[in-house]
């Protein structure tokens, strides 16, 4: 099933291209907003799936493109990014040593949204397109092997990160991560029996219609099992945290003012944002891809 | 006024030993859970106050050793942790360039609770006692001139943290469940006139520990609620940690029983435990205060950090 939140903060299933309203099954969630209304539906699935199938079944629902997608998680709980996470086509000799962050989840925007470029001085902005796993219950020190006890479903994640911020020689992901906007969601979250193999997914995105990242979720360092067990060593997971599980840094590039940004991973969707910068500030337009191929180093530099 | 929760999350008011159910007084902010009727208490602060106020006189109050404190913010949405952000009682001439770190908000315990060890080998585990300021409404792109109008408190927190991990992790280090003891109360601005003149003291078993002041703060409160809010939009009830002066830093270990206290917020309990006993020197870590400072030291080498 493909969730979505929609216009007012509703809550709605698509289903070809419509979307199907399916507030009044699950109203009776205790909420106060959007966001824990979207946590506790993901915790109590079981209670309410059966009543959403039948809703869908037989109602119309309205055009999905006459819609205002919103972000699929208006507010998780929590976001688990892990860090340097891909063999990165072969290059990696061994996975990194197994590290991830906190981004700060008020930084999250959905499908048609605008990312807003922090005026602080960053060395360059970059996209980090990700596969993102959403959990299904509270884990505690689970083993690899239970892993799909506790995915609910995937969402299109990507790491808008900031560069050059920071403390040099210090963990600095709060400014380079954390930036609000910077944690586009969306625009579904697909539901665990659409994604058999999530281990096995072609990861894609686009600026202006240039195909920038284009790799497979086979080329992970630690894979899903072991990202979920280590994940839930450090800290409790809950329903609605939103595990991302790192991205292959090759298709990187600068993002500018009026770029538009696109990304898909097969079966989850397209992901779509418009860059602003108050201070339109130029990049040289290259990947890291790119310019390790002249023998530079891997960041574009300000023009 | 210091608020409460305590026992199944009741809303309470201590005053001196006391602590007065004050759940009518705030019964229509609407919550699940109880982080979300803190958050909803403070937010609405303006119009609640004297309601409070009036019901906390109303009720007879039960001794606060008769019940169980709970953390009063028991899940902040940010917990914004101030990195190195303290000069060291002059050692360090300048500051570091600001940084700051999320600390995962299952982290929380509160007074009386349990700060369990992971079996995990770090080289040792620290505490690190703080002062917290907490948000009271949305906080983004604060001047620093305005930064206090966004705090609602104060509270006291310990940041505890694993070393040797992940290679300087601050999620891996500091994240752990338990690893954030906070309370027993928010204390609300009004009562602490110079937050940035507060005494701060720590005892392992008895002993001292942190004893330093919060005017040796790198970057003063003004500045870290501007630096914090320019990054991101926090929320009433999240809680911005100003960081430690690491000169009375020390081992946190099995069966310790652990105390902190900032002028004015009262005092915090904590216990220590560890399933695998292990155990470290007691006293203060020179090590990790003499490297921290800048200063070498010929003994065995310091950890990273």
């Amino acid at each position: 099933m493909k969730l979505v939140v929609y216009n007012n903060f509703r809550v709605g299933v698509v289903r070809t291209s419509s979307v199907v309203d399916v507030m009044d099954v699950i109203s009776d969630i205790p909420h106060i907003n959007p966001g824990q209304l979207m946590n506790g539906l993901i915790e109590h699935w079981d209670q309410y799936k059966a009543k959403i199938e039948q809703k869908v079944a037989g109602s119309q629902g309205i055009p999905l493109n006459g819609v205002a997608l919103r972000s699929p998680l208006p507010k998780p709980p929590k976001l688990v990014c892990m860090a340097v996470n891909y063999m990165e086509d072969g290059t990696r000799a061994e996975p990194a040593p197994i590290n991830a962050f906190l981004k700060s989840p008020t930084g999250i925007v959905g499908d048609g949204d605008i990312v807003e470029l922090c005026e602080d001085n960053a060395t360059v902005f970059e996209n980090e397109a990700e596969l993102g796993l959403v959990v299904s219950k509270r884990a505690s020190k689970v083993n690899a092997a239970d892993w799909r006890n506790y995915v609910f479903g995937y969402v299109n994640f990507i790491d808008v990160s900031s560069r050059g911020l920071g403390a040099p020689g210090m963990d600095s992901f709060f400014p380079t991560k954390s930036q609000y906007t910077s944690a586009p969601i969306g625009p579904y979250l697909v539901t665990a029996d659409e994604i058999p193999d999530p281990q096995n997914l072609q990861v894609r995105l686009w600026i202006n219609g240039d195909l920038k990242q284009n790799y497979n979720t086979n080329d992970m360092g630690h894979k899903i099992p072991r990202v979920v067990e280590w994940s839930s060593t450090i800290t409790t997971l809950l329903p609605g945290d939103v595990i991302a599980t790192g991205t292959n840094h090759w298709g990187l590039g600068p993002l500018m003012d009026g770029d538009f940004m696109e990304m898909e991973t097969e079966g989850l969707g397209r992901l779509r944002l418009k860059i602003r910068d108050t201070r339109q500030r130029q990049w040289v337009r290259e990947t890291h891809r790119e310019r390790a191929a002249k023998g530079l180093p891997p960041a574009a530099p300000r023009i | 006024m210091k608020l409460v929760f305590y026992n199944d999350y009741t809303l309470g008011v201590l005053q001196g030993n006391m602590v007065h159910d004050v759940s009518n007084a705030v019964k229509e902010v609407p919550h699940v859970t109880p982080q979300d009727l803190i958050s909803g208490v403070i937010y609405h602060f303006d119009v609640l106050r004297s309601k409070i106020e009036a019901e906390a006189s109303k009720v007879r109050g039960i001794p606060r050793s008769q019940v169980r404190l709970r953390a009063p913010l028991p899940r902040p949405t940010h917990m914004v942790n101030m990195a190195v952000n303290y000069l060291e009682n002059g050692a360090i001439k300048e500051p570091r360039p600001i940084n700051a770190f999320l600390k995962s908000p299952e982290a929380v315990i509160g007074n009386g609770d349990t700060l369990v060890l992971p079996p995990e080998k770090a080289t040792i585990f620290h505490h690190e006692a703080e002062l917290g300021g907490v948000i009271g409404k949305p906080a983004r792109n604060v001047s620093a001139a305005n930064a206090y109008d966004y705090i609602f408190g104060y509270v006291n927190y310990v940041d505890g943290s694993a070393r040797g991990l992940g290679n300087g992790s601050f999620y891996w280090g500091k994240s752990y469940d338990t690893f954030c003891p906070m309370g027993p109360c928010i204390v609300t601005a009004d009562e602490i006139k110079d937050p940035q003149n507060l005494r701060v003291r720590m005892w392992n078993n008895g002993d001292a520990r942190h004893d330093y002041n919060t005017n040796d703060m790198a970057y003063n409160i003004r500045r870290c609620v501007e630096y914090a809010t320019h990054i991101t939009l926090l929320e009433p009830g999240d809680v911005i940690a100003f960081g430690t002066n690491h000169q009375g830093i020390g081992a946190i270990q099995d069966g310790d029983l652990v105390e902190m206290e900032i002028e004015g917020l009262d005092r915090l309990t904590f216990r220590v435990k560890d399933d695998l006993h292990r155990e470290w020197p007691r006293g203060i870590d020179h090590n990790m205060a003499d490297a921290v400072a800048g200063r070498n030291r010929p003994a065995a080498g310091a950890p990273a950090r």
